[in-house]
């Protein structure tokens, strides 16, 4: 069974401003020295906000990877891409979204793999005109339909 | 020092940045109203592709050719291009935005020395964190730093960052550079100079200062004569706002009546009011031009223009429609096929602090006003441009009986449906705004 950790998180506004505690009147309150920033999906998240930006996934191709059809991905394009890391790629005519297989560089290519036995990973030749569009950070998921 | 940045090719860039199939691909981005081309790719340039060829030429012209064409998509254009200038925040010391696809960026007291390689990771980063191309040019002065970026964008060697340091480089740059391209130096005064055997930006910087001065008598050629010997004298604030807006645009067909022109002028109006918010500035002067359609030539012509002076400086959408319009209702004739209409609003200052005029100004209305405005500009940057309009602002529906049959909540699909819409074939997504538009990965 898998462990969860429930953290407390506000998700107003950002920069929010705490009150100056000296000029409350009355009683201060104990818990004001204990006081921090609260907790910011888009501060603590998305460390590049300048490049980043967001994809929706269709299919199935990721799916043994827990990305399914539906998800939303989050993609930094300012980090560089490693070994394994989720990646978009631009292939076909068509945003694919894939684990990154650098292990055969010295081969002469490398793979864009699925993560499903359906699919048939992507060989990319050294000379094929190929860019790692981006790096997927996270992906955002909806359990619960409003 | 000063570093200009220059987006390469700006607007087809950002339609590239979701088109990666279109990389060494002929990219044309059309204005406005689909009307012509404003944007190429340096591949569209090659093929000989005009600024400013009429969409309709384009087949008849190069019959054959693919040529990937785009409507403008300025939502697009100014998300990247706000990371980019966000990017240059982080990077630079102090920066102004210049214009949509340029900023400029002041050295004093930088720390970095090497400017040379500040400039290349500035465009690396750039290009990998948004998908943008840039050229950047550095040098003791904005003009010369202008023409160094022209230098990067047209020579590889420089990998997108030409510094001009010493007074060699300078010299060198100087008789490589057409006097007609010389940063401030306007078309007409370009064909005087090269009239006078001015051909580089070298012959005018050799001339001396008494020459330029007897010959020009030219507040901009004496400056420019200046920065291209290398003394600073464009000041910063000048170009940080701008001296006049205007918004114009050319109908998709012609307006020959009064409440068709109305709709057009108001919603100009609007634009200028917002961009002088944005900017924190006031107009004092609001001036409407009405033309004709100079190519029908079977036809009567008309070119107007009039002006009128706000008792107080505004940015007030309300204010400075109802001036536009009442410019409109004076230079309206009857009998004439109109082809373009725009406002423009000028004697731009500071929104504060400034004196009213003491008989005719209403403090509580003013501060109304004011809020009225800050409302209407959250909700249409949240909801999408034109959520919230004047009712002046509002296309009227093709069988429509006037603006008064027009409700709020279908001015937006009656504009797209109204022959007098804005033509846009071929618009690209808004991957960066709307979460409806974000890329579908596979």
């Amino acid at each position: 069974m898998a462990n969860i950790k429930i953290i407390q998180g506000d998700f107003q506004q950002r920069l929010k401003l705490q009150f100056a505690p000296g000029i409350k009147a009355g009683f201060p309150s104990p818990a004001d020295d204990y006081s921090h920033e609260t907790l910011d999906f888009n501060r603590d998240l998305i460390l590049n906000p300048e490049a980043t930006f967001y994809g929706k996934v269709e299919g199935d191709s990721m799916i043994e990877a827990g990305i399914c059809d539906g998800d939303i991905a989050v993609i930094d394009r300012s980090i560089e891409p490693r070994d394994g890391d989720v990646v978009v790629g631009y292939i076909n005519d068509e945003f694919t979204i894939k684990y990154l297989d650098l292990r055969h560089r010295k081969d002469g290519y490398i793979e864009l793999r699925p993560a499903n036995n359906d699919f048939k990973p992507i060989r990319i030749r050294e000379d094929d005109d190929f860019e790692v569009w981006g790096v997927v950070v996270w992906t955002i998921k909806n359990w619960r339909k409003y | 020092m000063y570093g200009i940045i220059d987006c390469d090719n700006c607007y087809v860039s950002c339609e590239r940045v979701f088109r990666p199939d279109l990389k060494d691909k002929p990219v044309v981005v059309l204005s406005n109203n689909d009307g012509c081309v404003v944007a190429r790719s340096n591949e569209a340039k090659k093929m000989g592709i005009k600024a400013g060829t009429p969409y309709f030429q384009l087949a008849e012209q190069f019959p054959n050719q693919k040529i990937a064409v785009f409507s403008s998509n300025y939502e697009l254009y100014g998300e990247l291009t706000g990371r980019v200038v966000e990017i240059i925040r982080q990077e630079a010391p102090a920066y102004f935005r210049y214009s949509i696809d340029e900023c400029f960026v002041c050295f004093d007291g930088f720390a970095d020395t090497n400017l040379k390689e500040w400039g290349e990771n500035l465009h690396k980063r750039i290009l990998r964190s948004v998908g943008m191309p840039v050229s950047i040019g550095i040098a003791p002065t904005k003009t010369l730093a202008k023409m160094a970026s022209h230098f990067a964008k047209k020579y590889e060697g420089y990998r997108h960052c030409c510094m001009i340091d010493t007074d060699e480089k300078r010299i060198k740059a100087l008789k490589l550079y057409p006097i007609g391209e010389v940063w401030g130096i306007g078309r007409r005064y370009a064909a005087r100079l090269e009239a006078l055997g001015v051909k580089t930006a070298f012959d005018l910087a050799n001339h001396n200062e008494t020459w330029v001065k007897a010959t020009f008598n030219n507040i901009v050629i004496e400056r420019t004569w200046r920065e291209l010997n290398g003394i600073d004298c464009v000041p910063n604030e000048e170009m940080a706002k701008k001296k006049s807006i205007c918004t114009s645009r050319s109908f998709n067909g012609m307006i020959t009546d009064l409440d068709g022109l109305r709709t057009h002028v108001s919603n100009h109006a609007a634009r200028c009011a917002e961009k002088l918010r944005q900017q924190g500035t006031v107009a004092t002067i609001v001036g409407v031009f009405l033309n004709t359609n100079a190519f029908r030539e079977d036809l009567p012509q008309r070119c107007s223009f009039q002006e009128t002076l706000l008792t107080n400086p505004s940015n007030s959408t309300i204010t400075i429609v109802k001036a536009a319009n009442e410019v409109l209702q004076k230079l309206y004739r009857q009998g004439y096929h109109y082809k373009k209409a725009g406002v423009i609003v000028m004697g731009i200052g500071p929104d504060s602090p400034y004196q009213p005029d003491l008989f005719d100004f209403n403090a509580e209305q003013f501060e109304k006003m004011k809020r009225l405005d800050a409302v209407v500009d959250r909700i249409n940057k949240v909801n999408g441009t034109a959520s919230i309009v004047l009712g002046s602002q509002q296309y009227t529906r093709k069988n429509g009986k006037g603006k008064a049959d027009v409700v709020a909540r279908s001015a937006r699909r009656d504009a797209c449906q109204s022959k007098n819409a804005i033509k846009q074939d071929f618009k690209s997504k808004n991957p960066t705004t709307r979460w409806s538009d974000i890329i579908t990965l596979k």
